[in-house]
Order: C-alpha cells, then sequence, then structure tokens
C-alpha cells in the first residue's frame, strides 16, 4: 500500500490500482498469463517516467515498460507484484525531416500509424512486423522487431538512429543522435535495441526513414519440393538481386488461406514463393523478367507475374495474415497457434525446413511453415492445445528439436520475436552449444551497469 | 437464458489470441487515458474475468468496461481471430442486466429502460417528438409508414441532460437514476432542457426528410405522438428480456398503423428493425427501408463540391454494409473519405453520451479532427447522434439536408 501512496503522489491520476482495471495487463500475446501488477503507471512525460525510475530503484519495487503488448514470448506481462510502466501516452510523431532522411517518435505510437503519417511526406519506415497494426516503435525496437521488408531493409536495429532513455536511476541518457553516421564511443543504441526493456525505459526515438518505392512488381512461383524454393532464392541472391520481399509458404498455409481468402493455387503446388522487385518506373518490367528467369531455372510448377496494385495488395495482406489464417482452421478453442522462430543463413534453409517437417512428424504436430526466405527466417506455426499437457509436451520437444536445428546450422534460436520468458532455456542453450557460455556472464554485467538492483523486467531474458 | 448468454460469451472470448490488434482501432481505449478495460481486448478479457466469477460465485466491479463500449464493432474487422469485443460486451451487460452477476447494474441504464417500458419513449416525450410534423399533411391510407424512432428529436435533449448530470454531480445523478427507475413516472419532473438551437436543426432535419420523399412521389403514413421509440437503449443495454416484451409491443402499433413497408431514417434505427426485430418479434414480416434507397437520384442537379463523408458505424461496420448514403452522395458531389472509412470507419463516440460523455467528447473531437484535415467544403454525416457530436463547425451537415440543397428547382 506504501508504494501505491508513494507512485500515486508522482503519477496523480496517472495510477491504476483497482483490481478488475489491473487485470488486461495480465496478458500479451503469448500463450503465459502474468501475475496481478502492483500497479500500471500510465506515465505522459519522460520526467515522469524518470521520478518513477527512481522510486522504483530507491524501493526496489521491479517494472516492466509495455507497449503494444502484442509480443510472442511472454516479455511484456509482468510478474509477482511488478509495476507496469505502460508508454501508451506516448503517442506522438514529433518531427518529420525527409530531407536529413529521419524522424523523432515517441515510443507508444503504433507502426501503421507512424507510417501513415509519413507517407503523407513520401517516406516510410521499413520495419514492419505482421502485427504492424499494434505494435509500437518502443515495442519493436525493445524486441528488434523484423518483418517482410526486413529481406532488403534489414531489421528494426538498422534503422534507429538514437534514443532518448529513462534508466533505472531516473537518469535520462540520449544515445546516438539525429545523424547517419556516428563513431563516438560504444554504441549504446545498438545495445538497447532488443534488450527487452531490461536495460531501460525508451521515452522517445530516432528513426530513420526512407523515401517510398517508386515501383514494385511481383512474381508468384509454385514449387513442388522446398529444395527447389531454397535454392531460387539463393541463386537469386547470388546473381546480385535483392528482393524487396522474399517470402515462402507451405501447403498447410496455402490451404487455410484458400480457405480464408478465396486464394487459389495451382494444382500440385507444396510451396509458394513470393518475390517482390522494387526499382524504377523504368526498369520495373525488366528486373521482373530477369529474377523470374532464375526463378525458372529450379523447375516450378508455374510462375507469374504482376504489377497490379490490387493483386498485390490482396497477397501481401494475405501473408501477413496468414497467421489469422492458419487460427482459423483450428480444430478446438483451447488450441493456439505457437509460433516457432528460427534463423539460418539463408543457403542452409533447404536442409533446415526439411528437417523442420521431419521434426513436426517426429512429435506428431500439425506445424505450418512460412517465413521470410531471403534472410534465412523460418516461422513454425505450432497447433497446440494448451489444455492438454501431453499435447503441450511434444510442442515443447518440438521447439527444442526446431531450435537445434536453428543451431546446427549455424543460426539462433531466435531470429525476431525475442527471448522473454520462453526462449530463457533455449537462449542458455544456445551459448553452450556454440562454446559461448561466457556471453551470459557479459549480458549479466552489462545489465547490473544499467540496472543494478535488477527491477528492470526481471525474470525475463535471465532468470533473476 | 442467462446460461445461453454465459454459452456465447464462452464461445466469443474462447477464439481470442490476445494479440491487441482490435485496440489500435477502438475508439474508446485513447479516450479514456488508455486504460486497458475500457478498450477492446480488455473488454474481451473482463468477459473472461466475468464469465468465471459468475461460475464461481466471485465479486466483479466490472461494468464501466463494457458499458462503456460504442458497440461499433471496428475490432471485429480487424480482429484475425473473428472475434467482435463489441458483441462480447452486448453479452456482459445483457449478462448484467439479467442479474447474472450482483452489484453491477448501472442506475442510468436502469432508468433509460423502465421510462422506455412506461412511455415507449426514453425520456416520457412522445408528443414532443412529434411537433416537428406539425401542419403537415399525412396520407393514412399509404402502405409507407415513416418512421422516425424519435431518434432525430431526442437529440435536441442529450447535451442538456448532461449539463444537468455535471451541475447535480455524479452521485445524486446516480441516486435520482436508481429513484426515477422505480418510478418512472418522476421523469415528468425531471427539469429535461431542450436545446432549442438543435431542436430546430433536428426539426429541419425531419422536414427536409419529408420533402425528399415527397419529391420521389413517395405519399407516407406517420403516427406522430403515437410513434414508439424502437427501445435502441434497452437492447444496447442488455435489458433483452424487456426488448423482447417492448420490441412485441412496437411491432403491434407498427402493424396496426396498416404499414406494409417501414421507412427508417437513421441508422440505429434501420440495424435494429431490419436485423435484431426479426429474432425478437416472431413474424415480424415487415420490410424494412432507409428513406435513400427510395430517394431517386434524378431528382438532383450533379456537382462537385468537394465534401467529406462521415459513415455511421451501423452502416459500414455491420455484417450487410449499407452504402446507399454514399452511392447517393456520389451523384450529387465529389466525395472524400478520411483515411479511416468503409470497415475501418471510426465510431463519432455518440452512444456514450449518456453514461460516458466525457469519452464522447474526446472521441467526436478527434473523429472531427480526423474528418477536418481532409479539407472538405462540407463534412457530411448521416445520422443525427453522428451529427449532433461531430456539429462543431458550420461545414457539418445532415445528408438528408444536403441532398436538399442539391434538388433541382
Ligand atoms: C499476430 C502477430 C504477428 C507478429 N509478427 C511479427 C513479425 O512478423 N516480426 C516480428 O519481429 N515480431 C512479430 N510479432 C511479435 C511482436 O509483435 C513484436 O515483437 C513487436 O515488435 C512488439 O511490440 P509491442 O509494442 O507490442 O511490444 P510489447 O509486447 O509491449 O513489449 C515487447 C518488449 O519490449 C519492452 N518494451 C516495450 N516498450 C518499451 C519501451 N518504451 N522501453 C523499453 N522497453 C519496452 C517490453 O517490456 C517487452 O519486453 C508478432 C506478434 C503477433 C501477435
Ligand atoms: S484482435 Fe481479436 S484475437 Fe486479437 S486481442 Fe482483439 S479480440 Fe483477441
Ligand atoms: S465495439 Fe467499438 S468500442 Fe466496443 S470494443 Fe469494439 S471497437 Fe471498441
Amino acid at each position: 500500500m506504501d508504494h501505491i501512496n508513494g507512485l500515486s503522489q508522482i503519477l496523480g491520476s496517472n495510477l491504476i490500482t483497482e483490481r478488475e482495471q489491473k487485470i488486461p495487463y495480465m496478458t500479451d500475446a503469448s500463450y503465459y498469463q502474468g501475475d496481478l501488477p502492483l500497479a500500471v503507471a500510465l506515465p505522459d512525460t519522460p520526467e515522469q517516467v524518470a521520478a518513477v525510475m527512481k522510486y522504483c530503484q530507491d524501493n526496489s519495487v521491479p517494472v516492466v515498460a509495455r507497449g503494444g503488448g502484442t509480443a510472442l514470448t511472454g516479455s511484456s506481462i509482468p510478474l509477482k507484484e511488478m509495476l507496469v510502466i505502460s508508454l501508451a501516452k506516448f503517442d506522438k510523431v514529433l518531427e518529420v525531416h525527409p530531407e536529413d532522411r529521419y524522424a523523432v517518435v515517441e515510443p507508444g505510437v503504433k507502426l501503421d500509424n507512424l507510417n501513415q503519417h509519413l507517407s503523407r511526406y513520401g517516406f516510410f519506415y521499413p520495419p514492419d512486423p505482421a502485427s504492424s497494426i499494434a505494435a509500437t516503435v518502443g515495442g519493436s525496437i525493445s524486441t528488434n522487431a523484423g518483418g517482410l521488408r526486413a529481406s532488403m531493409y534489414g531489421t528494426t536495429k538498422n534503422w534507429i538512429l538514437g534514443l532518448e532513455v529513462v534508466l533505472p536511476s531516473g537518469n535520462i541518457i540520449h544515445t546516438g543522435g539525429k545523424v547517419l553516421k556516428r563513431t563516438a564511443g560504444y554504441d549504446l543504441t545498438a545495445l538497447l535495441v532488443g534488450a527487452e526493456g531490461t536495460l531501460g525505459i525508451i521515452t522517445k526515438a530516432i528513426v530513420k526513414i526512407w523515401p517510398l518505392v517508386e515501383s514494385k512488381g511481383r512474381i508468384l512461383a509454385y514449387y513442388d519440393t522446398i529444395e527447389k524454393v531454397g535454392s531460387s532464392i539463393s541463386e537469386l541472391k547470388g546473381k546480385g538481386i535483392t528482393p524487396l520481399i522474399a517470402e515462402f509458404m507451405d501447403k498447410i498455409t496455402m490451404h487455410s488461406l484458400s480457405e480464408t481468402r478465396g486464394l487459389t493455387f495451382p494444382e500440385g503446388a507444396s510451396y509458394m514463393l513470393i518475390v517482390d522487385i522494387a526499382s524504377t518506373r523504368e526498369s520495373i518490367d525488366r528486373e521482373l523478367k530477369q529474377a523470374e528467369e532464375v526463378l525458372r531455372k529450379f523447375n516450378p510448377i508455374s510462375t507469374e507475374i504482376t504489377t497490379d496494385q490490387a493483386a498485390m495488395d490482396r497477397i501481401y495482406e494475405a501473408r501477413k495474415g496468414a497467421y489469422s489464417s492458419l487460427l482459423s482452421e483450428r480444430s478446438s478453442m483451447s488450441e493456439r497457434v505457437v509460433i516457432g522462430d528460427i534463423v539460418v543463413p539463408a543457403s542452409e534453409l533447404p536442409m533446415a525446413l526439411k528437417e523442420s517437417e521431419e521434426k513436426a512428424r517426429k512429435y506428431k504436430l500439425t506445424v505450418a511453415l512460412f517465413g521470410h526466405i531471403s534472410d534465412g527466417n523460418i516461422h513454425a506455426n505450432i497447433y497446440a492445445d494448451i489444455a492438454d499437457q501431453d499435447h503441450m509436451s511434444r510442442v515443447e520437444g518440438f521447439q527444442h528439436d526446431f531450435a537445434m536445428i536453428a543451431i546446427k546450422h549455424g543460426g539462433s534460436v531466435s531470429a525476431e520475436h525475442g527471448v522473454g520468458l520462453e526462449k530463457k532455456e533455449l537462449l542458455i542453450m544456445e551459448f553452450e552449444e556454440t562454446g559461448n557460455q561466457y556471453m551470459m556472464e557479459i549480458m549479466k554485467s552489462i545489465r547490473k551497469a544499467f540496472d543494478p538492483k535488477g527491477i528492470m523486467n526481471r525474470g525475463k531474458m535471465f532468470d533473476q | 437464458m442467462i446460461s445461453d448468454l454465459l454459452e456465447e460469451l464462452d464461445s466469443e472470448v474462447s477464439k481470442c489470441i490476445s494479440c491487441g490488434f482490435c485496440e489500435s482501432v477502438c475508439p474508446t481505449l485513447p479516450a479514456a487515458g488508455y486504460d486497458l478495460w475500457k478498450g477492446a481486448r480488455g473488454r474481451v478479457i473482463m468477459g473472461r474475468e466475468l464469465l468465471s466469477s459468475v461460475q464461481n460465485h466471485g465479486s466483479l466491479n466490472v461494468s464501466d468496461s463494457f458499458y462503456s463500449c460504442l458497440d461499433c464493432h471496428a475490432c471485429l474487422y480487424v480482429c484475425p481471430a473473428g472475434v467482435n469485443a463489441g458483441k462480447v460486451s452486448h453479452l456482459s451487460k445483457s449478462v448484467i442486466a439479467g442479474n447474472g452477476i450482483s452489484g453491477n447494474r448501472n442506475p442510468l441504464a436502469e432508468m433509460m429502460a423502465s421510462v422506455t417500458m412506461r412511455y415507449m419513449n426514453p425520456l416520457g416525450i412522445r408528443e414532443k417528438c412529434a411537433e416537428w410534423f406539425q401542419g403537415m399533411e399525412v396520407d393514412t391510407g399509404s402502405g409507407d409508414l415513416l418512421y422516425t424512432g424519435n431518434m432525430y428529436q431526442l437529440m435536441a435533449y442529450t447535451h442538456g441532460m448532461n449539463r444537468l448530470r455535471e451541475k447535480i454531480g455524479k452521485g445524486m445523478s446516480r441516486r435520482m437514476s436508481s429513484l426515477i427507475s422505480r418510478f418512472p413516472w418522476l421523469i415528468k419532473l425531471a427539469p429535461m432542457k431542450r436545446d432549442e438551437t438543435a431542436s430546430r436543426r433536428m426539426d429541419q432535419s425531419l422536414s427536409n426528410i419529408a420533402l425528399l420523399l415527397r419529391k420521389s412521389g413517395i405519399s407516407f403514413n406517420y403516427l406522430g405522438k403515437e410513434e414508439p421509440y424502437p427501445g435502441t437503449f434497452i437492447y444496447d443495454l442488455g435489458y433483452l428480456n424487456l426488448f423482447r416484451e417492448y420490441a412485441g409491443k412496437v411491432a403491434k402499433i407498427l402493424r396496426d398503423s396498416g404499414a406494409k413497408r417501414i421507412i427508417t431514417i437513421d441508422p440505429h434505427t434501420y440495424d435494429l428493425l431490419k436485423n435484431v426485430y426479426p429474432e425478437y418479434v416472431e413474424d415480424f414480416g415487415i420490410e424494412v427501408v432507409h428513406y435513400l434507397d427510395l430517394i431517386e437520384g434524378s431528382a438532383f442537379k450533379g456537382g462537385n463540391e468537394n465534401i467529406t463523408y462521415h459513415e455511421p458505424c451501423h452502416f459500414s461496420l455491420r455484417e450487410q454494409a449499407y452504402n446507399r448514403p454514399l452511392e447517393t452522395l456520389r451523384s450529387v458531389a465529389s466525395v472524400n473519405l478520411p483515411p479511416r472509412s468503409g470497415r475501418r470507419t471510426k465510431c463519432c463516440g455518440g452512444p456514450d453520451e449518456l453514461l460516458f460523455p466525457e469519452l464522447t467528447h474526446k472521441i467526436s473531437q478527434n473523429r472531427y479532427e480526423e474528418l477536418q484535415e481532409t479539407t472538405p467544403q462540407k463534412i457530411v454525416t448521416a445520422c443525427p447522434i453522428c451529427f449532433s457530436n461531430l456539429n462543431k463547425g458550420p461545414e457539418v451537415i445532415e445528408i438528408g439536408d444536403y441532398l436538399v440543397s442539391k434538388l433541382k428547382n
């Protein structure tokens, strides 16, 4: 109760303490259920965040930052009496400077809203997780989110120039700056990207922005084996062609898209490859043909090219909504679609995919595979009945083996969703299997430098 | 009955995967300062809590979460799992109203329901609602019945009611509401103030709708002070048993008038009669249309005035979208739509006006600004509730009034 008094002196009506009002904060998009938080803070200035943080450090109150609450790993839910600090009220785009290629944005801005705002200037911010309608700038920085466009533009880390961060001590630091280059000491901006709220609270971000693509076209190619899909993409990249988007889907995913969105696919197609090429108006047709020729070398069942915006939007939306389509095929309401998320070097994909399919068979699970093929990211969408113990232990077994596939092929157990609660053990496994045990020690030391009392998102990423 | 509601609630909330997509389009969430239980995902989560409280006889103070829902259904169109948080709220309100859980009934909602049951009008002012028609002719022999549902007329009272509530304070207003809900006749003693400017404007809109129908050669009957309110509040607030009884009475009045076809004029009444009445009234069977269905395009002169149309939720966010207003406007002007339009249209905030006026104020201001950003010469609404909440500048006009200005001489 004392803490409530202390916090309400700082936050006034920006503090939620009623039990019922706190309940929705126990949930994010993962299948983990958090504990009832101590309270929920909804500060509206960095100074208020700073005062709250100082109070929490001085009084050893653990905190968890919350953006859109779309995390798939449990990283944004509170554990044991934590204070939730929601950044929702930080919802403004503060500055846009097309000439200098940057924008200053508050962390609670949703990614789609940011892009809608930037489109007025003819610009965009490329990171586009499939959750971009609800994911925030702060949350996506903190998980280093990827997305469909990462093929050409990379993940969030490539787009963050600077941050305003409140540390547990209540100090406000400014990392990086409004410039596209900077080599002045350790790159703390990079360190904070993907930190999952374990180091500080982001209250402002300077993000790099880019002119909207002038012209783009899409090639759809259908194959009967996964090896052919992988080889096509390797060859494409080997020829110096970088797709704007390169996505693949398996038969289960295609089936769900035809059920839910009425898409049709050629007879005998087991895999679909979607390749977008961006170029100038003058050269788009030529470049599309060149890319199609490469894809045709690997005996696709068929290929087609489209530059029709409506058709392209339909397929883009379908791919972005593939997870939703899979959901609609659940056989019971207690079934979830748990997303496994690994990455391997793109050239290893054919083998990694083949092995993933074998593991799904081994554990007798229905697993739909799709992903961002050009950067080697595979999403294994596992139908998981969370009410069935046996089923869940098979899901766990699959997740373990799936992670091992990533490690074996020189990749990582987490491509873009982060660690949170879900992958704490897999992270240790990755470090151990790759002879990097000392990494965990370094991470813990860094954490201590920022957060000596370990109040920030305690229990996520590491155990304490 | 409660068990059916709980079952339906269970099947709706169980589909949710907590992705939060619905929060991004829910108008009440930012207006409530991002207090999650007043947002779409929060309502689904609270729906789950309500279920478990009812099953375990627990206590839960949850009514504000559901009563603040606008029933706009914007959330449904972004939900990957096909959940409708609006439906969750409605089912939950129905559980509360049906005494499925104690301590959650809302006095103002109770008052509206009991006054409506007694006077067939939520404020007991049926006579006043017929004043706009004074001096006009009706065709009592016509099978076409013009049915205003009292909606335009009531708009002249809502702001006044809120001012009264502000003046007497929240506690007093709850006590008064409780009292009136037990003794509905007390409503007649309440110092209900009509906003005369709003009233004139609404009466004008009603007259213009009548004019548009006449110009299209439709002669119609109208029930005047016998016209009942359709029961929208009773249904929306979850009093389903009362609503069944009430809708039966309304249907009888409509049938007894000899109506073969009911001409509705606002989206709420249109939606209720077309989509809900058939479910609650046995053999309802009367054809329901909107007046714009009957207006002939040839009556208007074309034009290219730059206008922005704000689509009402009960037209654009229902299973069968009703696009006739947009089509009609396109035939007389150059129509812009704001970024949130069609299946993503955004509620004006109106449905919260009586229970959560502070939310309505913020939502309507925000929507008005979004509409203004399209820099139109006119902002056209097609619902008296939308009009009365978005009427924040001289450029805002109801569709009937706008169309009358475009009539050929
Ligand atoms: C349907 C669906 C599809 C998805 N698709 C993708 C995808 O394609 N690619 C992808 O990368 N991810 C995807 N995700 C995962 C998730 O949406 C992303 O990780 C997203 O970036 C999280 O953003 P958020 O605002 O919801 O963050 P939250 O869930 O609120 O938080 C995530 C983490 O960031 C921390 N945090 C939040 N805000 C701050 C802040 N201001 N300062 C410090 N720490 C903060 C939290 O404490 C937490 O640890 C998907 C999720 C769903 C539900
Ligand atoms: S969008 Fe649908 S599935 Fe996602 S949180 Fe809202 S109701 Fe649940
Ligand atoms: S119906 Fe409207 S107000 Fe209600 S939860 Fe859905 S989006 Fe929010």
